[in-house]
């Protein structure tokens, strides 16, 4: 971990020095998390590809304003929570593009069961986590699919431990409610 | 432990943060308790369903697209560090050049005969040279306006517009001012390069201009319908619609969005078009929009949820 993160920081200084090689090699270590992180804020594949875009270009843009208070994968998801807020805000006024009208990528040999399956899922689970409002997003999908400690999120939230475990505490207490009105829950597996 | 406190420590487990003296007192209880039991097989269920959503994964295009715009990025700040310094930078040094040409300007006066002193003195005066050009370039040429940034709007409601021509200029004004219009219009429709350029252009377009906001120009119009027909990248596309969806519908915008939603590509720029022209419709029905929105209800090649984004429209517009 400690080595990741010195490795970060180098990343950072050739972003700072305008080497493009450090750019690139940041987007492959962190694009993928930051896509899952944005997918599930935003529910919209093309949003989520443009608010992740606009985050690693933030980042070429404020490498110098990195203070390392928080480690670099911190900073960035911080910088991620910030432009999909910034990305609702301004969709608000605008078209919503819901899952289902923007082509998912099939992945090769996949059955067409298991794709319907899949996708399925996929819209039972989203459809969930859309009841929630934007702070028990932000804090659940971070502790469940990124594995952050409740630390972790609450500096990168700028909130205490304590106001973490409330937000996921109700955005698990909404998504009971969710799946207990409608279908069993074990029809979205 | 009290049967209030299990699911905190039950989500505290699944996520990872119970340390071992608070999973063993949760053990403990749930032997002994079949309502936190059954309330913990609850929980588990859950964890497992929302892992059960299949993450996104960085798709070749996305990793291009995504490659070039940062080494764009990254290639438009090396050339930003070379910009040559600006002579007198300092404000101290322009505060004593101000103070010297003022005295040499008195000492001039001084010495000239009683006349022509007491005429105006419009040189010391004007020798405070503006900070930033606010002149608008000329356009008509195409130039290539790069390294382009945004201020937000001071309290007069002036925004600012910063830019790279032959030399840095920045234009301050009002959005509804012509000459702020044009620079914006030409932002959108032939200036940037980059399709996060021309986003952040259509943005600011977006946040100053339509519904509660100043009016837009018949330019920024014609350079919002023109990225709406031709732009290559689809977020563009959308964001074009977007901005012109929150501006009053003229027949200009009417033919653009009927053009959008009967052949552009991209099924979300599809639906931003039928949201527009839906609401439109819905305060004044125009024979052209049903028509096109009825054909688009039952086509079966159409995206579903285009198909049936136009049959709500339909309903909800009063024929």
């Amino acid at each position: 971990m400690e080595t990741r993160g010195s490795e970060d920081l180098d990343l950072l200084e050739r972003i700072r020095r305008g080497d493009t090689g450090g750019a690139a090699e940041l987007f492959e270590r962190y694009a993928p998390a930051l896509l899952r992180f944005t997918d599930r804020m935003l529910s919209d594949r093309a949003s989520a590809e443009e608010v992740t875009q606009e985050v690693f270009v933030k980042v070429i843009s404020r490498a110098h304003q990195y203070d390392g208070r928080a480690g670099v994968a911190s900073w960035l998801f911080a910088i991620a929570a910030n432009a999909c807020r910034d990305r609702r805000r301004r969709d608000r006024r605008a078209t919503v593009v819901p899952l289902e009208a923007v082509a998912e990528p099939t992945a090769r040999g996949e059955g067409i069961e298991s794709v319907i399956a899949s996708r399925q899922r996929r819209q039972a689970v989203r459809q969930a986590l859309s009841e929630l409002s934007e702070e028990q997003r932000e804090a659940l999908v971070l502790a469940r699919y990124h594995g952050m400690p409740y630390a972790e999120i609450a500096e990168m939230l700028g909130i205490s431990v304590g106001a973490v475990k409330t937000r996921i505490f109700r955005a698990v207490e909404t998504l009971k409610a969710h799946f207990s009105e409608g279908e069993s829950w074990t029809a979205a597996t | 432990m009290d049967c209030r406190d299990v699911t905190t420590i039950a989500l505290d487990r699944l996520a990872g943060e119970a340390d071992e003296a608070s999973r063993r007192e949760l053990s403990a209880h749930l032997a002994g308790c079949e309502a936190c039991r059954r309330e913990m097989a609850r929980l588990e269920d859950l964890w497992t369903v929302l892992g059960t959503d299949p993450d996104a994964e960085v798709s070749t295009e996305f990793r291009r697209r995504s490659l070039d715009l940062m080494e764009q990025e990254t290639l438009r700040r090396r050339v930003r560090e070379f910009r040559p310094k600006r002579r007198f930078a300092s404000p101290l040094l322009q505060a004593a050049a101000l103070l010297a040409a003022g005295s040499l300007g008195y000492l001039v006066a001084r010495g000239l005969p009683s006349g022509r002193a007491s005429a105006p003195a419009a040189a010391p005066s004007a020798s405070i040279a503006p900070a930033a050009a606010t002149r608008l370039p000329d356009l008509t040429a195409s130039p290539r306006l790069s390294n382009v940034a945004y201020r937000e709007a001071d309290p007069e409601g002036r925004v600012g517009i910063e830019f790279d021509v032959t030399t840095r200029q920045t234009i301050v004004g009002r959005p509804e001012e012509p000459e702020v219009a044009k620079l914006l219009a030409y932002m959108v429709s032939r200036s940037a390069d980059t399709a996060g350029e021309r986003s952040r252009a259509i943005a600011l377009v977006s946040e100053h201009y339509g519904a509660g906001s100043a009016t837009a120009s018949p330019e920024i119009v014609a350079a919002l319908s023109a990225t709406l027909r031709k732009d290559s990248n689809p977020g563009v596309r959308k964001k074009a619609a977007d901005a012109l969806a929150s501006f009053t519908m003229t027949p200009e915008i009417r033919t653009v969005f009927l053009e959008a939603l009967s052949s552009d590509k991209n099924p979300a720029v599809r639906l931003a078009a039928v949201d527009a022209l839906a609401a439109a419709a819905k305060q004044s029905p125009d024979a052209r929009t049903i028509e096109s929105l009825r054909e688009k209800a039952v086509d079966p090649q159409e995206n579903g949820f285009v198909r049936a984004k136009a049959a709500s429209a339909l309903k909800a517009i009063s024929f």
